[in-house]
């Protein structure tokens, strides 16, 4: 007889756990990415790969039993090397992650302008082939009028 | 008499370019531009199709008459593939992702 | 004086956040832009061959102090031979490409000083930040940092875009991000796939890893890493499926910042490439799968191009078809291709941007970019546009300039290693290159110029004029005495086979 809590045990020893809930975090960030039409709900299943990535990467640095890969003094070098986690994926997982944050606030200032010129969210309206009929034809033309590089600079920095 | 007939309605296909991407194309030179298009998009791949000789010769005859008949009979070919490749998101996302899937499913599961 | 290999970047990065400080002090802006933009190409030509380890942490085993006091499990280990550190690595190819690299940014940068009233520190932000992270991808011998500096100089071409005020811009870039979020971080799983096998990211390492057969080369690990890592080059370099999106965002740029832009896919392409080819072209499919894309990218890029009617897309189209002559020499992976593929490298960048500089001026002349409503543009410019039929000539391969001889040189190759079909489709895909440069140009500058079109009363801004000569110039120069480039390149190859 297997019970469920005995699997979850070793699902959660091995690193197995936290690579599938990765895949699942990407396989449900695709999903969303490509067919949701509120572009806000694409961006947040972009997060979603990211996310899914991040944690693929940094599943890998996990070791059974491992310590933390800090060398205190005393420590024995050669038990030490034998036992302690492997630190690099965290050190690139942090740097991800920032990229990852940057490319999001992009993403989320241009859903704004967007927003702001179309009146929508709605991506087969704003790039589908039926011309937006704009809503306001003025406000269109003064929001045009207003792309200028200072608006830029805001969405960047 | 059929078959003639056939032939004859493919170069009136071929003529009636104009027609079909009309849109875009009205001068001249845009009609020849559709029709080097279409020659060179058929002739490369035709000559690359030829490359499977290096598997099989067999293989590369089926292939290479199997490709010119369904290239000639499809005639006019770019303007459909103008509209395939057009800057919609939702055809790019499903070439991208078409080809995502070819690519890991051939590499992955092509070499065991 | 290897402390300049890590300037290289450092420079344009601390320059660019200055620009950003001091944005809207125009005097000081434009000063400090163009004493970098000097800068640039002229560090290449004084720094050393050499590795420089970042934080000075070399390999355990170049240092036997050290090596004494580890573990002997370790010090006998490969361990003892892994870089630890990231290590950027300067060789005669990366001294080329950053050289011409640093020639267009210059002008790219200046062109667009000049021409712009509104001085923006912003886009000169995004062009020296853009500059460095591609500076970076050269340089880097860590597959990890390629990844950030690459990610880095994807949202730099979003900004790039975003400055300009074209129509659909926001569009575009949304639509490019988008890709992009599914693109890249495939890439990163893929790198992630290779550092849980190998436990390193430094492309040497990983290198000796499978060569010495430290892991299995054949191992479904690194085959779905090798999928991945494909994928993401098909994105970053703008190859089939991506070529549409990479067109529009050449064509949604202004002219001065589209030639930099062009720089940029062009030279994470063949960083990428080379990455690629070092660490998997062990797989026996990995030169068929190049090959098919590359020649994908050409005959789509080609049929495209023909067909598009405003002429900043027309020479995006063609940008992202010449790119598949570089995977041809990829693909191909003999010592002579590969030569040939890095020499038409630099050759699309001096001449794409010189055709997009000076289309450019057409543009600006004018506001328009639709050839429809172009004509007779030549009674006011005849002297820039018999300087622009030359660069188109380059483009389309034609003797005695430089595209001519990197263009032979792949043909020659495709013939040595028998594949004439590749090389009949090489020269096909550039006669028609010529028929739509040629047809761009009749319709700019030969045509009957149509009653409506206004064109401004002003000369056409000197800094541009300079530009088109100077690229012109390399354009010959390089057509004339290829061996000035292809020497180190072809070291290069040597090394990489």
């Amino acid at each position: 007889m297997i019970d469920t809590a005995s699997i979850m045990n070793i699902l959660a020893d091995t690193q197995l756990l936290s690579l599938f809930t990765s895949a699942a975090f990407i396989i449900v960030g695709l999903y969303g990415a490509i067919f949701l039409d509120n572009i806000i709900k694409k961006i947040i299943g972009i997060a979603f790969i990211e996310e899914g990535a991040n944690l693929f990467i940094l599943t890998l640095g996990y070791k059974q039993g491992g310590v933390i890969p800090i060398f205190l003094p005393g420590m024995n070098a050669e038990w030490f090397a034998a036992n302690s986690a492997y630190p690099l994926p965290q050190a690139l997982v942090l740097t991800t992650i920032v990229i990852g944050a940057s490319v999001l606030a992009v993403m989320l200032a241009i859903a704004m302008v967007l927003y702001k010129k179309h009146g929508t969210l709605s991506a087969s309206e704003i790039f589908g082939d039926k011309k937006i009929i704009s809503r306001n034809k003025n406000s269109t033309s003064k929001n045009r009028g207003s792309n200028n590089f200072d608006d830029v600079g805001d969405a960047n920095e | 008499m059929e078959l003639y007939d056939k032939i004859v309605n493919s170069f009136k296909g071929i003529t009636s370019i104009k027609e079909k991407v009309k849109d875009d194309l009205t001068t001249n030179e845009s009609v020849s531009s559709a029709l080097a298009a279409e020659l060179v998009l058929i002739s490369t791949l035709l000559i690359a199709a030829i490359m499977f000789r290096h598997i099989n010769i067999i293989l590369t005859i089926v292939v290479v008459l199997g490709l010119a008949l369904i290239l000639i009979t499809n005639m006019p070919l770019i303007p459909k593939l103008i509209k395939e490749q057009s800057d919609s998101l939702e055809k790019m996302m499903f070439y991208v992702i078409l080809t995502l899937g070819i690519l890991i499913t051939i590499i992955y599961w092509g070499t065991i | 004086m290897n402390e300049l290999i890590a300037l290289m970047v450092i420079i344009p990065i601390a320059c660019a956040l200055l620009l950003n400080l001091f944005h809207k002090k125009d005097n000081t802006v434009k000063i400090i832009a163009i004493v970098v933009a000097i800068v640039l190409p002229l560090i290449p030509i004084l720094a050393n061959f050499g590795l420089h380890y970042f934080g000075g942490h070399a390999p355990l085993i170049t240092n036997p102090s050290l090596l004494e006091k580890v573990p002997e499990t370790i010090a006998n280990s490969s361990l003892a031979i892994f870089h630890p550190a990231v290590t950027y690595s300067y060789e005669a190819i990366q001294k080329v490409f950053i050289f011409f690299l640093g020639i267009v940014a210059f002008f790219a940068i200046f062109t667009s000083l000049s021409q712009n009233k509104k001085i923006s520190g912003v886009l000169m932000f995004l062009m020296f930040m853009g500059t460095a992270a591609v500076t970076a991808l050269l340089l880097s011998d860590d597959i990890f940092h390629m990844y950030i500096f690459f990610e880095i100089a994807a949202l730099t071409q979003v900004g790039i875009i975003l400055t300009s005020k074209t129509d659909n811009n926001y569009e575009t870039a949304f639509k490019y991000l988008i890709l992009g979020a599914i693109g890249a971080p495939m890439l990163l799983v893929g790198i992630g796939f290779v550092l849980g096998i190998v436990g390193s990211v430094n492309i040497t390492d990983i290198v000796y890893a499978i060569s010495q057969n430290l892991v299995y080369p054949f191992s479904h690990s690194l085959l779905i890493a090798f999928g991945l890592i494909f994928f993401g080059w098909l994105y970053v370099s703008g190859l089939p499926p991506f070529h549409t999106i990479k067109a529009n965002v050449y064509s949604q740029a202004l002219p001065n910042a589209a030639a930099l832009l062009q720089v940029f896919t062009v030279i994470t392409f063949i960083a990428f490439g080379i990455t690629i080819f070092r660490i998997f072209s062990y797989l026996p499919f990995f030169k068929t799968l190049v090959l098919i894309f590359a020649l994908l990218a050409m005959i789509l890029g080609i049929t495209m191009a023909i067909m598009q009617t405003d002429f900043r897309k027309m020479i995006g189209f063609l940008a992202v078809g010449e790119l598949g002559y570089i995977g041809l020499g990829f693909g191909l992976g003999t010592e002579l291709s590969i030569t040939a593929g890095l020499f038409q490298g630099i050759n699309e960048i001096i001449v794409t941007a010189l055709l997009f500089i000076g289309f450019g001026t057409v543009l600006y002349l004018t506001k328009t970019s639709d050839t429809r409503k172009l004509g007779g543009m030549i009674e006011h410019t005849p002297k820039l546009a018999i300087m622009i039929l030359i660069g188109g000539l380059a483009m389309a391969g034609v003797p005695p300039l430089n595209g001519f001889q990197s263009k032979l040189m792949i043909v020659q190759a495709a013939l040595d290693s028998g594949f004439p079909e590749i090389a009949i489709i090489a020269v096909l895909i550039s006669i028609v290159t010529f028929m739509v440069f040629v047809k761009a140009f009749h319709s700019i500058y030969l045509k009957p110029k149509p009653n409506n079109l206004k064109v401004l009363n002003k000369p056409v801004p000197n800094s541009s004029i300079i530009a088109i000569t100077v690229l012109l110039i390399l354009c010959i120069v390089l057509g004339l005495f290829p061996q000035l480039v292809t020497d180190s390149i072809s070291q290069f190859a040597m090394g990489l086979i």
